[in-house]
């Protein structure tokens, strides 16, 4: 019986597999049937699908604050120089 | 090329290249490999420069190759990193102490606790690198899917495997880290 709703709408496995994929590609038809049916039954993959967005919506933002670093490049352009009159 | 020409170079546009360096890898000391790389390759290539119009876009094609390489490189050796069997059962299932709870806050509340925010920093540092190898892409670059697995020369379903596998590790160390109980 367990085997044949894993076949009909997934195991954990694979369902959070989908919901990974989801946020870069699109599902096919069946594959969002699928993950739909297997969300309604699996608290803890519709658990998975809410904190994976949160992470993927706090990991955007944070990207979003990164801001190149005006690192001092003396030191960087006087080694540069240094290796190529070495050659 | 002579050593006047580039030295030229190096002093005009170590700057910007090495912006893009650590924008790209969030790592100093790579970023900075990599602008040595690239001057060390537009060195040798000296006679396919002298047609160059532009010098400029010409030292930032060769570092985005090098860029690439080296996101390239992490993918091979870190993409046997598997630890699956920590979170399903043989069947498929979650075993059952990885199943995931209801941490009980809402979306937006979350994205602005400053100890939500804390935690996924350690635990964003804690990850094998190929996260973050994926994450840059992904995050810096707003490339599509298919884009980032075409630069990576993996499969997508390859792709949103790592993904998954670093979300689960991201997962458990943030309710490690963040959720004290």
């Amino acid at each position: 019986m367990k085997r044949l709703m894993h076949i009909l709408f997934l195991s954990c496995l694979k369902a959070t597999e989908l919901i990974e994929k989801k946020f870069d590609f699109k599902l096919s038809f069946k594959e969002k049937i699928q993950l739909k049916i297997h969300k309604m039954m699996c608290s803890a993959c519709s658990n998975y699908e809410k904190q994976s967005h949160s992470i993927e919506n706090a990991l955007e933002n944070d990207s979003k604050h990164t801001h190149p670093n005006n690192a001092d490049t003396c030191q960087l352009k006087e080694e540069i120089l240094a290796n190529l009159s070495k050659k | 090329m002579s050593n006047i020409n580039l030295t030229y170079l190096v002093n005009t546009f170590t700057d910007d290249l090495y912006n893009w360096a650590y924008y790209k890898t969030s790592n100093i000391d790579i970023a900075k490999d990599l602008v040595q790389d690239t001057f060390l390759v537009a060195s040798e290539k000296n006679k396919g420069f002298q047609n160059k119009s532009s010098h400029k876009s010409w030292l930032f094609a060769i570092l985005n190759n090098k860029i690439v390489d080296y996101y390239r490189k992490k993918i091979r050796v870190e993409s046997n990193f598997d630890n699956l069997g920590n979170y399903f059962n043989d069947t498929g299932d979650w075993s059952s102490k990885s199943k995931p709870l209801d941490w009980g806050e809402s979306e937006s509340k979350l994205s602005e606790s400053v100890e939500f925010q804390e935690a996924l920093a350690i635990c964003l540092n804690e990850l094998p690198e190929i996260w973050n190898a994926c994450i840059n892409l992904k995050f810096l670059s707003s490339k599509s899917g298919d884009e980032i697995c075409q630069e990576l020369e993996i499969s997508s379903s390859n792709y949103w495997q790592i993904i998954r596998r670093a979300k689960l590790q991201l997962r458990k160390c943030i309710v490690i880290n963040w959720i004290k109980d």
